[in-house]
């Protein structure tokens, strides 16, 4: 049988392991999905098409979020406000799936506008953006206000779309900004930001800033921006470091 | 009917712009594949299923390289040596798909163990992860002797597993390192490395370091180190904010 590693090399830099080290924890295992997109072993599902049970309204926490459910899809109902979900989350990696709407409608963010707020705070556009020129801080993958896509990865209205999130929360101490949130996003399967700061809560027409400090965990919110957006495939697995048990 | 532009807002701390400014670039278009895993449009295709002409030994560079294409995918023939791409590259996005042998001999670092190399220097492991314990940082997916993986993600052997790979190449400055070389791994969609900062070139049994500049580019390689599949090679370079 083949050695499981070393114990005479040097300690790697920073870390508390020798290279190779035989005693280092063997990564957690975690089962990925049969295809691409489907939620893996650890993953919590938000929304697998059938009901908005994990969800709640944004508004009225606590009350049933009011947008449709059907054909294994939910749909924003414009004026009913954003729904947010019931759990809390801190760093995570996020999959959903979005389809902006086959009748085209407006232009610029007037067109199939919706987006995904992490914690409740931190936006990710949601957008038509198909053919639909727009400032680009508020392009469709923008994080809104603060920083455009790298590219446009849009498909056609109508068309299902992938966001793949990967957020670290802000760290905080003694309401001093230690950390502050970073965000890695593929749409489309195509990088739009990598590991990029946030400036802050979004704001609209603002720049923004750490200026409070917020709770570790907060909700998964969706907008309603009075589009009739869809979406589907939601799931979220939280994250864990290296060496994580 | 079109939304009010701004011109009268803040500028964006650190940034040229304005927030929502009108004036600032559009974001280049990029055509993503019809299905998850397929090449966008602005990827350079390094392995289509057809043949190696993207390729070349990397034992020889300028000769063949010697690996088998059958079947839609390229094996690695034992003992050929690794293989490299013609072309170089800097900060770019990777696609590939492996899988490892179907029939199981051997255990740890000895069971279907290969390697992606970026600029030919910097390595993500390639192993048969699946139910054979190794030491931590030589598992599959990690940043070999430096980083172990997050989790360990592997599909069980001679089922085909995706690497997405985010690179960006160290930056020096007359001879000193101004900016490390950075990785992001997604293995069969689920997060190894967030941007994670290498400690240097890939070395074996020490640990590294950036004592010596090298070029900005290099090419993809890929490990021989016994028998492994591959498939579906691709690779975009990667564009900072507001490229043109």
């Amino acid at each position: 049988m083949a050695s499981l590693g070393y114990d005479d090399t040097d300690l790697i830099p920073g870390q508390p392991w020798r290279v190779h080290d035989s005693r280092r924890p063997h990564p957690r295992i975690v089962t990925p999905a049969a295809a691409p997109g489907g939620p893996p072993s650890d993953a919590v599902v938000l929304f697998d098409g059938t009901d908005l049970s994990e969800w709640e309204s944004a508004r009225s926490p606590g009350e049933e979020a009011a947008w449709k459910v059907e054909d294994g899809h939910v749909e924003v109902v414009p004026g009913t406000g954003d729904i947010q979900t019931v759990k809390r989350f801190g760093d995570c990696q996020l999959h959903l799936e979005w389809a902006s709407p086959s009748e085209v409608v407006g232009e610029s963010q007037g067109r199939g506008n919706s987006g995904v707020f992490l914690m409740g705070l931190y936006e990710i556009q949601v957008l038509d953006g198909y053919d639909n020129p727009t400032y680009a801080d508020g392009g469709a993958g923008s994080i809104y206000g603060q920083f455009p896509p790298f590219v446009n990865a849009c498909r056609p209205p109508g068309e299902w779309q992938s966001y793949d999130l990967v957020f670290e929360t802000p760290r905080w101490d003694e309401g001093w900004l230690v950390e502050p949130a970073r965000l890695t996003l593929f749409h489309n399967g195509l990088l739009l930001h990598h590991r990029q700061e946030a400036q802050g809560p979004t704001g609209h027409r603002n720049t923004s800033s750490y200026a409070t400090q917020h709770d570790e965990e907060g909700p998964l919110k969706l907008q309603d921006h009075g589009n009739p957006t869809r979406f589907r495939n939601i799931w979220m697995r939280p994250l864990t470091d290296y060496d994580a048990e | 009917m079109r939304e009010p532009v701004y011109d009268d807002t803040d500028l964006i701390p650190g940034q040229p712009w304005r927030v929502h400014d009108s004036g600032r670039p559009q974001p280049r278009i990029v055509t993503p594949a019809a299905e998850p895993g397929g090449p966008p449009s602005d990827a350079v295709v390094l392995f289509d299923g057809t043949d190696l002409s993207e390729w070349e030994s990397a034992v020889n560079p300028g000769q063949e390289a010697g690996w088998k294409v059958a079947d839609g995918c390229v094996e690695v023939v034992p003992g050929t040596g690794d293989m490299q791409t013609v072309r170089r590259f800097g900060d770019c996005q990777v696609h590939l798909e492996w899988a490892t042998p179907t029939e199981v001999t051997d255990d740890s670092q000895l069971r279907g163990n290969s390697g992606v190399y970026l600029m030919g220097l910097y390595e993500i492991a390639i192993l048969d992860g699946y139910d054979n314990p190794t030491y931590a940082d030589g598992a599959a997916g990690s940043i070999y002797g430096q980083f172990p993986p997050f989790i360990n993600a592997c599909r069980a052997p001679g089922d085909w597993q995706s690497f997405d790979i985010f690179f960006e190449t160290p930056r020096w400055g007359e001879g000193w390192l101004v900016e490390p070389a950075r990785f992001t791994v997604l293995h069969n969609g689920l997060l190894l490395h967030h941007r994670q900062e290498a400690m240097g070139p890939t070395v074996h049994l020490d640990t590294s370091s950036y004592a010596s500049p090298h070029d900005e580019e290099g090419p993809l390689l890929l490990q021989d180190h016994g028998p492994m599949r591959f498939r579906n090679i691709w690779l975009r370079p990667l564009t900072d904010y507001d490229a043109e």
